[in-house]
């Protein structure tokens, strides 16, 4: 199939993909920063108090009047507190933490990763067989293990996450900075004598930048999956703070009787983290260059017609 | 995990069956013409609340409800406790003290073997209680001060050098082991009870099958399989698709899901347990009764517990539960937040001060929270802190918090291990220390007459619920849920139901 639709013009394939791209393309970028916007302004606009119940609310299902007056869009917990407030809150947390784990991982890692791809030799073999090392652990075995030794906090949270989160930065940037490092600038800066911390910041990490960009947005849907798995076993964020997976761990006891409890933040919690996923993946196609997307815009079409056959 | 789970239970299957076969057979060939009660049969699966992480009745885990349930079907004990907390012959067929209650001597059946054909002597008795204060576990101190030895070939005395009117309900507590036993033989422990262990996997499963040469009778059960299914969802689902037959400790919500099945039949009985929840009076915060009178006033438990725990729950009106000797009702303190912040203000609490609400167990994570909610109300900062069992305990003994949650239950039907144990200056358990109460405590202690020890407990009890030692707000039911084709299972108030007379249909 693929080799009779390789004949077809490439002008059809590429306008096909011109023509299809603002339509669903814009999808996961318009929900990612609604989720922004709510993370910064809903909790403006909707007050919480997650310490406060309302033993008279518990377990209304989603839009029940509240003995306050008000409604409960999405229901209320146990304790009578809204699941729609928690849903809004729990935005705020989860990117909250994961714009902080991935910032800390990326930071690590493109600093060991670009020194060790950029030195070579002895600081190369080092770095590289520790990182190789640190990949043998579980990454979210070894989260577990540091947030259940210590009291639980935000800080508790974003460290254990960033633990084993830098690895893959490092080893990214480190193959790119060594794909760089003997490019003819940085030679030529070399030769000029520009000290070694000005070529690594000028003329080696731009080049490292983008397709740490593009590993930080997929990187940010797994820690906000993370942190909701920590939360969800009691040992990520203290019960004060508002978590989605907090609010799916109340609500798994009472999934056949009031459903909604665990649905809505499960649901606010998998369209980010799929979101999030595919505007990693078209960082990635960016990122990778013009003749990467017309291979992919031409597998694409080449799709079409054998879906029309069948 | 389903396929192996259901590789898991086919093998289990198997094995029952394969052990329920060898075990006809060797019926058949060891009691010959014997009466042949034992096929009537089937294997009763539960799933205990509290999973036993040891056998061994005298050690660390001895107060364990786990170790209990299973040891109370492997052992025989000189008495053991009723349903209803009165206390019924075992090993022993009679009994009796003193006047002053500083000698007890006990007639002990002559009929009794171990599974393995050990005879069970007045020695083997004594030999246990000599472990049990050897070993230094949380049952040892009850022994203090007390002398034990065999009299003839069918008697036990029960020395004291003070007088000792709780002993019979510290003997409920005593499982009879072989006499020289090891700590190794606790993975698969001889005794004489009704059942023998056949495998045993330390805080998951243990498999019992009937002890032929129980004096009481061989239970009619082929086998009985306790299970340990810690998620509360999925302990509901094994019941109601029959892969258990019964189980205990139902929370509330879920008492409600199964009322609509016909098959499952629900019960709940009233527990020896007190929701307990101690001030550390240790902290400069809360040191003044006053203080804690205030914070006790400002929590709306009844609205907490009406909806929290419409079935298994109820406003408690002493220290201790109605079923326990030394029950005194006392004045309920009722709810009203504004005489609490006035108390408060006027006795100069800090409000910057951050309370820790200490506890372990999920089960109590919307209690802790409601609890937090209404402290919150009046101004007071409450931080819930759910523990780790075993952190939990260590902290609770090092007295490392200030607001604690246990619900404390009183086994023996006696204020003696509850009152007695933990609120005397010696105990150092909450902070508290009343020279009065120590003296009532102390006397209570020593008398024999039960009115007098009745009256005592009265005082005792008034005194730290005025000062408010802890709150007390709810006396606990416990909800039992079991299939309907399992028959002659009693609820038990110490959540330990004995599964000797259970039959299945």
């Amino acid at each position: 199939m693929i080799d009779t639709t390789t004949d077809l013009p490439v002008l059809t394939a590429e306008t096909t993909t011109r023509r299809r791209r603002p339509g669903w393309r814009a999808v996961p970028g318009a929900v990612i920063a609604l989720y922004l916007a709510v993370a910064v302004v809903g909790p403006l606009l909707v007050d919480y108090d997650p310490v406060a119940t309302s033993l008279a609310d518990r377990l209304l299902g989603p839009g029940a009047a509240t003995s306050a007056g008000g409604t409960a869009l999405l229901g209320t917990d146990p304790l009578g507190r809204d699941v729609f407030a928690q849903v809004v809150y729990g935005a705020r947390t989860s990117v909250t933490i994961a714009v902080l784990t991935v910032a800390l991982s990326a930071l690590i890692g493109v600093t060991v990763g670009v020194v060790a791809g950029y030195f070579g030799r002895a600081v190369d073999a080092v770095l590289s067989r520790s990182i190789d090392v640190l990949l043998a652990f579980p990454g979210i075995v070894l989260a577990i293990v540091v947030a259940g030794l210590f009291t639980r906090s935000i800080v508790v949270v974003v460290v254990a996450l960033a633990l084993t989160g830098w690895i893959p930065f490092a080893r990214l940037s480190r193959s790119s900075a060594l794909a760089v490092r003997d490019r003819e600038w940085v030679a030529a800066a070399r030769v000029m004598g520009v000290p070694r911390r000005t070529i690594l910041t000028r003329h080696v990490l731009p080049f490292v930048l983008g397709p740490v960009v593009a590993l930080a947005t997929t990187d940010f849907g797994l820690v906000v999956l993370a942190e909701a798995g920590l939360s969800f076993l009691g040992i990520g964020l203290p019960p004060s703070t508002v978590s989605w997976g907090q609010t799916i761990a109340t609500g798994k006891e009472y999934l056949s009787t009031a459903w909604w409890i665990s649905a809505f933040p499960g649901l606010a919690l998998a369209l980010l983290v799929i979101c999030v996923g595919l505007l990693g993946d078209q960082f990635n196609a960016y990122v990778q260059g013009n003749g990467r997307r017309g291979v992919r815009a031409r597998k694409r079409t080449a799709k079409g017609p054998s879906d029309a056959v069948s | 995990m389903p396929s192996h789970s259901r590789f898991r239970r086919r093998v289990t299957v198997l094995a029952a069956t394969l052990a329920v076969a060898a075990l006809t057979a060797a019926c058949s060939t060891t009691s010959g013409g014997g009466g042949d009660t034992s096929t009537s049969g089937g294997t009763l699966t539960v799933a205990s609340p509290y999973p036993a992480q040891s056998l061994d009745p005298h050690g660390a885990a001895g107060t364990g409800t786990g170790t209990q349930l299973a040891d109370q079907a492997i052992f025989s004990r000189l008495v053991r406790p009723k349903p209803d907390g009165t206390i019924a012959p075992d090993l022993a067929t009679s009994w009796e003290a003193n006047p002053d209650a500083t000698s007890w001597t006990f007639t002990l059946r002559t009929d009794v073997k171990f599974s393995d054909g050990t005879a069970l002597e007045p020695a083997t008795v004594v030999a246990s209680i000599e472990r049990i204060v050897a070993l230094k576990g949380p049952n040892a101190s009850n022994f203090a001060g007390v002398t034990v030895k065999a009299d003839g070939a069918d008697k036990v005395v029960f020395t004291a050098e003070k007088p000792e009117p709780a002993l019979l309900g510290k003997l409920t507590l005593v499982f009879v082991t072989k006499a020289g036993v090891t700590d190794d033989e606790f993975a698969k422990p001889i005794g004489s009870g009704p059942f023998t262990v056949d495998k045993f996997t330390p805080g998951q499963t243990l498999e019992l099958v009937p002890n032929p040469t129980y004096f009481g009778g061989a239970p009619k059960l082929d086998r009985v399989v306790l299970r340990v299914i810690p998620e509360i969802a999925t302990r509901m689902t094994a019941l109601r698709t029959g892969e258990i037959q019964a189980t205990w400790g139902i929370p509330d919500d879920q008492v409600g899901q199964l009322t609509g099945d016909d098959s499952v039949e629900i019960t709940t009985v009233p527990a020896t347990s007190v929701y307990t929840m101690w001030f550390n009076s240790g902290r400069p915060a809360l040191e003044s009764a006053q203080v804690r009178r205030a914070l006790w006033q400002a929590v709306d438990f009844a609205t907490i517990i009406k909806t929290l725990y419409p079935q298994t729950g109820e406003l408690s009106k002493s220290v201790v539960a109605p079923s326990v000797l030394g029950y005194a009702e006392q004045p309920p303190v009722a709810y009203d937040p504004d005489a609490a912040k006035a108390a408060l203000q006027s006795a100069g609490f800090d409000f910057g001060t951050t309370l820790q609400l200490q506890y372990s167990g999920a089960e109590y994570r919307q209690f802790i929270q409601a609890v937090a909610a209404d402290l919150a109300k009046v101004g007071v900062k409450a931080e819930p802190t759910e523990k780790e069992s075993a952190v939990f305990l260590q902290d609770l003994l090092a007295l490392k918090w200030d607001v604690n949650f246990q619900s404390l239950s009183t086994p023996t039907f006696d204020a003696a291990t509850n009152l007695g144990r933990l609120y005397t200056c010696a105990a150092k358990r909450n902070g508290y220390c009343n020279p009065e109460l120590d003296g009532i405590l102390q006397q209570a202690g020593t008398t024999s007459d039960a009115a007098r020890r009745e009256d005592l407990y009265a005082q005792a009890s008034q005194i730290i619920w005025n000062d408010a030692v802890g709150m007390y707000p709810m006396s606990v039911k416990i909800a039992y849920a079991w299939k309907s084709n399992v028959h002659g299972l009693e609820a038990s108030p110490s959540y330990l139901p004995d599964f000797a007379p259970v039959t299945l249909s």
